[in-house]
């Protein structure tokens, strides 16, 4: 039973839970859904609680690194959308549906 | 029950909420745009860390672009609700869901668990930090911002490299997506 | 927000002003669009509802809040009827960011005319701003139909395509006024127009230093680029009567029409006020600062909050009739140009604003390090 200075004094703690079960709702997307582009999305949903955790290690460290580095997860997930994007589109292309199951084609 | 505080439990329980709607939500479409209000109340949570500019980037660059490019792809595929969206195997689907549980106890158990480690030591001097940033924000607020630029400084000297290998990764990136997106054997090859 | 009840509540009013100001506008910008294009077009324009037709404000009014609420039959109900809501909301927010006059001092408190200042002002106007395509697409998919949805499309890819070019044509003068905050930039405007170069120092003596002398290309670029943004003519391709009807509001009628309506008039009176913020000075008066006014109020009365409030207003006033003037513009353009074609706006955004606009970007930084 969290007390009441659990609910008052917000803390890096409270960031970094909130991080981690963002993180983890993020996993059970990318385990449990079937569709390519729901599971990208569960993707860009742990970078992000990856991102809310650096910033709160930067702000209470009073380090500007962590920041720096939220700016370079931002353009890996950016260009990681692009390209799951266009594999999506291409998989669509040719079964007119993006489940993942398709995916094994890729084989060659 | 300070206004910080009623922001921040807000604005968890918005991320939260938003994040699971993600997950379980059946059409994709509505996936999507819970996930964009995810992306923005992300962003409302940089800005309570002082964070303003990254704030603004994020809001720029997942909420206004990559979000918008994920809906128009499933409004394009006009993919209604699914027939099978969630993972079939019930044993796999079980074991799926133990390892999720289990991750989940292991980083909530590890964080409180740490609060005499590094965590601990942090959180223990937040309170004097906090003032210290409150101190230090006011001057900033004279010297505008002052923070972005440290920020581009930093970026500028300190993390060049990756700066430029993310230059190089984009062009990467950018080539092979247009090479995927052009690609034979779709609807259009006969 | 304030440090006691008198200085929050008045702080919470003057948002509320603001987005009212902003809808209020609406009815008058209508009424301004439908004489102007009447007497550019050589038609008639309303005139039989009170004099000059003002009245027909009332009677639109009126017809709006009276139509039937509908919603086509396969309509996805919630993305629907959402959509004209979250319409509002981005230009709203963008808005109440822009500095609109000198803050007012009252006794010992200081309010801005503006909703919030940050001191990353243009990141976030950006950032909400870019939040607008949401609406479009919410309103082609939920209302399920063929036209909505491809109107839906189109306008979203424009919006995305063109931010690009009005970002990048904004960081060139980022640079120049070295600061993120629009405060700070209208307070670098003043004065009349002096390049120091090279330990000289070249003054004007009738320009006021304004930022459209030193990046003309990027007013330019970003004036063209708000077009599109906003999505009026001649860059109006999500509608088109012979193609896709009306594009996205295709199903809606009413109120709900209504307010996709103020969502584009924000959005247009967004890129005016940006417009006159980073490239007119705004609302600086030309060959007077600030405190040659403060001075001038002094000669009339002699109480501190009187002169302040004299201050203010005037300064206001400049503002807003450069902010009028712009919208003047954007009512002009619409009715004397002709529209592109899908493809040549792709064109024009891809190939031809984003390479000028990055251009202008290296020409800048290189000549602001070569200068200091």
């Amino acid at each position: 039973m969290p007390s009441s200075s659990f609910l008052t004094d917000i803390s890096l703690n409270h960031y970094l839970i909130l991080s981690s079960v963002l993180f983890v709702i993020g996993m059970a997307g990318v385990l449990l859904r079937r569709n390519v582009i729901v599971i990208l999305m569960s993707l860009e949903l742990m970078l992000n609680a990856v991102n809310i955790s650096f910033i709160a290690f930067s702000k209470f460290t009073q380090n500007v690194d962590g920041q720096i580095m939220v700016f370079f997860v931002m353009t890996i997930a950016a260009a990681e959308a692009a390209v799951g994007l266009a594999l999506a589109v291409a998989i669509f292309k040719r079964f007119k549906e993006v489940n993942i199951k398709f995916f094994e084609h890729l084989r060659g | 029950m300070t206004p910080d505080v009623f922001l921040f439990w807000f604005l968890a329980l918005l991320i939260v909420g938003s994040g699971l709607a993600v997950l379980l939500f059946t059409n994709p479409v509505y996936s999507a745009l819970s996930l964009a209000m995810t992306m923005v109340g992300v962003a409302a949570i940089f800005i309570t860390l002082n964070a303003y500019f990254i704030a603004g980037v994020q809001l720029i660059v997942y909420a206004g672009a990559v979000m918008v490019l994920f809906v128009m792809v499933i409004m394009l595929f006009d993919i209604k609700s699914e027939v099978q969206a969630f993972t079939s195997g019930k044993i796999s689907g079980a074991m799926k869901l133990i390892a999720v549980g289990l991750l989940s106890g292991l980083i909530v158990g590890g964080i409180i668990m740490g609060q005499k480690s590094f965590v601990g030591e942090l959180s223990k001097d937040a309170a004097a930090q906090v003032a210290e940033a409150n101190s230090a924000k006011m001057k900033r607020a004279a010297g505008a911002d002052a923070a972005t630029k440290e920020l581009g400084v930093a970026l500028f000297t300190k993390h060049i490299f990756g700066f430029e290998a993310l230059g190089v990764l984009l062009t990467a990136i950018a080539v092979g997506t247009v090479a995927l997106a052009r690609s034979r054997g779709g609807t259009h090859a006969k | 927000m304030g440090h006691d009840s008198f200085e929050i509540t008045i702080n919470c009013i003057k948002l509320v002003l603001i987005f009212l100001m902003m809808v209020q506008a609406v009815p008058i910008l209508v009424w301004v669009e439908r004489r102007g294009s009447a007497f550019i077009q050589n038609r008639f324009g309303p005139n039989r509802v009170g004099p000059l037709g003002l009245l027909q404000l009332l009677a639109d009014a009126v017809k709006f809040l009276t139509k039937e609420d509908f919603a086509p039959d396969r309509a996805i109900r919630p993305l629907f009827y959402a959509a004209p809501v979250f319409a509002l909301i981005p230009a709203t927010l963008a808005f109440a960011a822009i500095p609109m006059s000198v803050p007012l001092e009252i006794g010992e408190y200081v309010f801005k005319i503006q909703g919030y200042d940050m001191n990353v002002g243009i990141v976030f106007i950006l950032g909400v701003s870019s939040l607008a395509a949401y609406t479009i697409l919410m309103a082609g998919w939920g209302s399920a139909s063929k036209f909505s949805l491809l109107g839906a499309l189109r306008a979203s890819a424009q919006v995305i395509s063109y931010e690009l070019a009005l970002g990048l044509s904004i960081v060139g003068v980022i640079l120049l006024f070295g600061t993120f905050n629009l405060t700070e930039m209208v307070i670098a405007q003043q004065g009349p127009l002096t390049f120091r170069a090279f330990g000289h120092t070249i003054s004007s003596q009738f320009l006021p230093n304004w930022g459209i002398f030193y990046q003309p290309l990027a007013a330019v670029i970003f004036f063209a680029a708000t077009f599109a943004e906003s999505n009026r003519l001649p860059f109006d391709l999500a509608e088109g009567e012979a193609e896709i009807v009306a594009g996205f509001h295709t199903e809606y009628g009413g109120f709900k029409m209504l307010m996709f309506f103020i969502g584009e008039y924000g959005h247009m009176m967004l890129g005016s006020a940006l417009m006159i913020i980073f490239f007119f000075g705004g609302y600086g008066i030309p060959g007077v600062t600030v405190a040659d006014v403060r001075q001038w109020a002094a000669g009339i009365t002699d109480s501190a909050t009187q002169i302040s409030v004299i201050t203010t207003l005037v300064h206001f006033l400049s503002f807003m009739l450069k902010f009028v003037l712009f919208l003047w513009i954007f009512i002009w353009v619409r009715w004397t140009l002709p529209r592109f074609r899908y493809d040549q706006l792709m064109d024009l955004g891809w190939k031809t604003m984003l390479p000028w606009a990055l251009g202008n970007t290296i020409l800048t930084a290189l000549v602001i390090y070569l200068i200091s």
